[in-house]
């Protein structure tokens, strides 16, 4: 009879299929256990790094999606400075304007009892819900009804301590200024902003605050139905070239090239996750296939046929795999939000990028696929005993498991592959630098190729081992080796993977902090002493500097007082660093970061107008060689410059441009420094010229005062903290790898009793039993390590290749011996102390235990 | 050099093991036996009888509770972990039903487990154990991993692994369970021959009724005691 309920499948009832999982669980809990948080490690692997890896982007894009509303276009100003605003209300004429609202960006911190945090000041009118911006619950235009005070997110008011009703001071444009906190918005009211660096005032209160009375940074404006084309030329006239014209999403897009670098390198790394992955789990289950393959045996033996065999396999392993994906992704997003969440200061200085974990349900499914995916493939190995011609009960009489050995032939192949990839690797690296992002994930792969071919190696190397060095332990450990191979190549192979992406992503890493290092002490070294706006780790933000630049070269022990300018200007794609050096600076450029060009040539051209040193990034895309000449689009109109010399990006991933201040205050149109540069006296002691020049600051708290050691300290935490993802996810990978490895060879060892119970009755005593299984250990990590290793610095020499071509950091190569000896000994070390325990039990196994075959 | 003509000696040994509950299982209660050198004894039993027990106490893998376990006159009964394993690896040879081999590795690298323990080369173990394979006919298989070798071959080198040291007990648990009947004949056979030309006492523990014609002497054990010995005759009577 049927019942609708519990149909057949392949002749099998639905219900058969859940009570056989079911008995499977009972009998086999330990191992499905095992298997079931191999995958779940892996998922979650997976899942935090995807995550990190979209987060930025998309918490950037919510944000910007929240104060942009419906708006379409917007007229943006090249400068901080920003533009009048009574051209708002012109663009709020024009017929193609459905609605429009005028916005005064400004980059300052707000400092409360807890701390200070930099944020971007977003002043605007109460318009601006008109166009769905700030969109909330209740947050309708009366909510703007507040006077004089400061909207903050929960994170920010958080972070520094403010209370709704509280003061904090707000420091802009070198300025402090005490405001009333008008509100703090809680995630159910804010969305996306909530954990965002922003704060949120009137436009006028903004206005007051960032000394920029009557000027606005950006009109967004939505068009009509059918008039943005019209309504885009409107713009353009009235921007006249001196402000651009761009569709509002245009931000995002200057976010994803100015990430570009970090998200390769996090792809890369979401790869070789992929791959750890796939082998936990495919490791996973191997541990379960000696009695799974005896279970297909039993079930042939009681007359089920393939497809129905084949039906319970899948079944078994589809329920395992959703439930162990499943608790995966679940881990995964805890490990995510504890090491992921961060937002790079770098970035956050430039773009309004939120703290938010933002998860896409494409993430969700990507991960979770991967774990079900995963554990399918690797659970079909005991369909192997399917075979046509293959005996029924083949499985009970046979000595050694059925798809744990990997044969000579397959071993050559795999190895001869592998060199083939490195090889091709390589030619296509040269021809092509932009590819090395796939050639990392090739050479990821080729770590695994190798695997077999070393392991065949070392058993061949055995009778020369075995001549040369009186081990039992050695001849054990091997032979061990040889007979569970596949095993043995997928727990180096994670091992390998993890060393890898370890040493080359890590060693990349080390190159573009040493890099940015040297860029950075080179940069702040041309003055003693900086006063700058405090948290403006780019010295972009301007201040009015008034007398101030006499009073402080009037103190006791200065030399010199120098204006030094900059700004970010978006350029195409690219918003770009702008820097305007004193023509008196002893150096205008970084030595250490000059690609092309002379160094005393180039200083002497950028002292003079019209010059300046690009990076190459932008050279390259604008197809520019020294003395070619170029345009910018300032606040003054286009501006044509001639390439002085080529350099690195000096760590700001869309690029750089050096030009001299004379230049600068011309086309930008305004004499305001964005820092001083202060040099002593020869002899005159640095704490003490400091002091001299706080003195003359009097009691103007709106700037600080370091030394060009501080800023320099500053900038390079910057760094550090910008790359500390890519440093996370490296000790995560080598974490989970490491404890995989060892959880994985103690749960084979514990399974391999009843072989290590005999060589007991034949003679070896525990202490010999242990030295092989540790030996077997380290040769299996070994060999991960080694592989992963050498492979592994060749992937830190091409990213470094990258690097310095493709993006223009400044990334000089060189292999830290220390730091991979660091790497691989701790990933040996925790692998060997975590298997050393049940090692030491399973080599204290009864002798009895051989007889229980 | 290990010197032959040693006997094997069970005197009075008690084996009790704990079962479910408050039960005790007497594996082995009170046996007495002499297995003399060159002589190849069997022991017959249902399963549970104890006969395995009577083996792991004569390979001094687990210490009676009474009695004594003589070879060679030296008390083997209590000795320690260290003690027995040296024990085994140079005075015992021991054959599984199930083999135990070494997958994927040679032949010859599973029959040398025992000279590697005892630390010596690998070439040196190699050249002791080839011998041993050509007399059991695997010379020209030596390098064949288990996967590529029949049932009675996979058997063929596990004795050949207990015999390469020169034992001087031979124990066999089973080991003709895995086999044809004419491997069986054939195993049996030649260890009785290793026994009786190297003139070592034999234990071997089976339940193949036809293995009594080879035997010089069959024993059966039930709950743990000698139920009887045949010099000659049916095995049917002694099984019964």
């Amino acid at each position: 009879m049927r019942n609708p309920f519990n149909p057949r499948i392949c002749g099998v009832r639905v219900s058969m299929l859940f009570h056989l999982y079911e008995r499977r669980l009972r009998s086999h809990l330990a191992q499905e256990l095992l298997a079931g948080s191999g995958i779940a490690v892996a998922v979650a692997l997976v899942f935090g790094v995807l995550v990190a890896n979209t987060s930025l982007t998309s918490s950037a894009g919510a944000l910007i999606q929240q104060v942009i509303g419906s708006a379409r276009v917007q007229l943006t100003a090249r400068s901080a400075a920003g533009f009048d605003q009574r051209l708002a209300s012109t663009v709020e004429r024009l017929p193609g304007v459905s609605a429009s609202a005028a916005v005064l960006r400004e980059n300052v911190s707000v400092a409360g009892p807890h701390g200070v945090k930099a944020v971007q000041m977003l002043g605007v009118t109460p318009g601006i819900v008109n166009l769905g911006s700030l969109d909330t619950y209740n947050f309708g235009t009366g909510g703007f009804r507040f006077s004089g005070g400061l909207i903050l997110p929960a994170l920010v008011a958080s972070a520094i301590g403010a209370k709704p009703g509280s003061r904090v001071t707000v420091l802009a444009a070198g300025r402090a200024h005490r405001v009333r906190i008008g509100a703090v918005l809680s995630d159910s009211l804010f969305g996306a902003l909530t954990s965002s660096p922003v704060a949120i005032a009137l436009l006028g209160v903004a206005q007051r605050l960032a000394g920029l009375p009557g000027r606005v940074t950006q009109v967004l404006v939505q068009p009509r139905p059918g008039a943005d084309r019209a309504l885009t030329q409107d713009l353009r006239r009235i921007a006249g070239g001196r402000l651009d014209v761009a569709p509002t999403g245009d931000e995002l897009r200057l976010l994803d090239q100015a990430i570009e670098p970090n998200s390769q390198s996090t792809e890369l790394f979401s790869a070789i996750s992929v791959m750890v992955g796939f082998l936990l789990a495919l490791n996973a289950m191997l541990l379960t296939m000696p009695e799974r393959r005896r279970f297909v045996a039993d079930l042939r033996m009681q007359g089920y046929d393939r497809r129905q065999v084949l039906l319970l396999l899948s079944f078994q392993a589809l329920a395992l795999g959703v439930v162990a994906s499943l608790i995966g992704v679940a881990l995964g997003d805890a490990l995510s939000s504890v090491f992921f969440h961060r937002v790079p200061t770098y970035l956050s200085a430039a773009f309004p990028i939120g703290a938010k974990q933002i998860v896409h349900p494409k993430t969700v499914l990507a991960a979770f696929g991967c774990g079900v995916i995963a554990t399918v493939l690797a659970s079909l190995t005991p369909a192997f005993d399917l075979r046509e011609g293959r005996a029924v009960d083949a499985v009970f009489r046979e000595s050694g498991g059925m798809g744990e050995i990997i044969s000579g032939r397959a071993t050559r192949t795999l190895g001869l592959a592998g060199l083939a990839s490195i090889a091709l690797v390589t030619v296509l690296v040269l021809i092509t630098p932009d590819l090395t992002i796939v050639g990392g994930v090739a050479l990821a792969l080729t770590t695994l190729l190798l695997i077999p071919a070393m392991f065949a190696g070392i058993a061949r190397a055995l009778p020369w081992m075995g001549d040369h060095i009186r081990s039992s332990a050695l001849v054990v450990a091997v032979s061990e080796l040889r007979a569970t191979s596949m095993r043995a190549v997928a727990l180096a192979g994670i091992v390998g993977l993890a060393v890898y992406g370890s040493i080359a992503i890590g060693g990349a890493r080390g190159d573009l902090i040493r890099g940015i290092d040297r860029a950075t002490t080179q940069y702040f070294g041309t003055a003693d002493i900086w006063v700058g706006t405090g948290h403006d780790i780019f010295n972009v933000n301007q201040f009015a500097s008034g007398r101030m630049v006499g009073a402080i070269a009037r103190a006791p022990g200065v030399a010199s007082v120098r204006s030094y300018q900059g700004g970010l200007l978006d350029v195409g794609t690219r918003r770009l660093w702008i820097r305007a050096r004193p023509a008196r600076d002893p150096e205008m450029v970084e030595a250490s970061q000059l690609l092309h060009g002379d160094l005393a040539r180039a200083t002497q051209m950028l002292r003079q107008s019209g010059w300046a040193a690009v990076s190459s990034g932008f050279a390259s895309e604008r197809h520019l060689h020294l003395g070619d000449t170029f345009s910018l689009p300032t606040p003054s109109g286009a501006a044509t410059f001639r390439t002085a010399a080529i350099m690195t990006n000096s760590g700001w991933p869309p690029g750089t441009i050096t030009i001299n201040n004379r230049d600068y205050s011309r086309y930008w149109q305004t004499a305001d420094p964005s820092a001083l540069e202060v040099s002593l006296r020869p002899g005159v002691n640095i704490a003490a010229g400091r002091r001299a020049v706080t003195a003359a600051l009097g009691s103007r708290q709106g700037l600080s005062v370091r030394t060009s050691g501080e800023r320099d300290r500053q900038s390079e935490e910057s760094a550090r903290q910008g790359l500390e993802t890519l440093a996370e996810i490296s000790t995560l990978l080598l974490i989970a790898a490491g404890l995989a490895v060892a959880s994985a060879l103690s749960a084979a060892v514990w399974q391999r009793r009843a072989r290590l119970a005999s060589l007991k009755i034949q003679g070896y005593d525990s202490s010999q039993l242990w030295r092989a299984l540790l030996l077997e250990s380290a040769i299996t990590v070994g060999v991960g390590c080694v592989i992963g290793g050498v492979v592994g610095v060749y992937g830190h020499a091409l990213a470094g290749r990258w690097l310095t071509l493709a993006t223009g950091f400044p990334a000089p190569f060189s292999i830290a011996p220390a730091q991979v000896a660091l790497t691989l000994t701790l990933i040996t070390v925790v692998a060997l102390a975590v298997i050393a325990i049940p090692g030491f039990a399973a080599s204290r196994v009864p002798a009895r235990a051989g007889f229980q075959d | 050099m290990s010197t032959p003509n040693a006997a094997l000696e069970l005197r009075e040994v008690v084996k009790h093991y704990a079962g479910g509950g408050a039960e005790t299982v007497r594996a082995v209660d009170g046996i007495s036996l002499t297995v003399s050198p060159g002589e190849f004894v069997a022991m017959y039993g249902p399963s549970g009888s104890g006969k395995t027990t009577l083996l792991l106490l004569a390979a001094a893998l687990i210490a009676p509770e009474a009695g004594r376990v003589l070879f060679d006159g030296r008390d083997v009964s209590h000795l320690s972990e260290r003690e027995g394993a040296r024990y085994r690896l140079r005075d015992v040879g021991f054959v599984f039903q199930s083999f135990h081999l070494m997958p994927n590795t040679s032949a010859l690298d599973n029959a040398t487990i025992k000279l590697t323990a005892e630390g010596l080369r690998l070439s040196e173990a190699r050249r002791r154990a080839r011998p041993w394979l050509e007399r059991l006919g695997l010379g020209a298989r030596a390098e064949h991993t288990p996967e590529r070798l029949s049932m009675g071959e996979r058997q063929r080198v596990a004795i050949a692994r207990a015999l390469v040291n020169e034992p001087r007990l031979l124990l066999a648990d089973e080991p003709t369970g895995n086999l044809d009947s004419r491997r069986s004949h054939e195993t049996l056979e030649l260890l009785r021959d290793i026994c009786h030309e190297s003139a070592i006492p034999g234990l071997l523990v089976t339940h193949d009724p036809d293995a009594r014609e080879l035997m010089d002497c069959a024993y059966t054990l039930r709950d743990g005691h000698l139920a009887g010995s045949l010099q000659t005759g049916d095995p049917a009577t002694v099984l019964s």
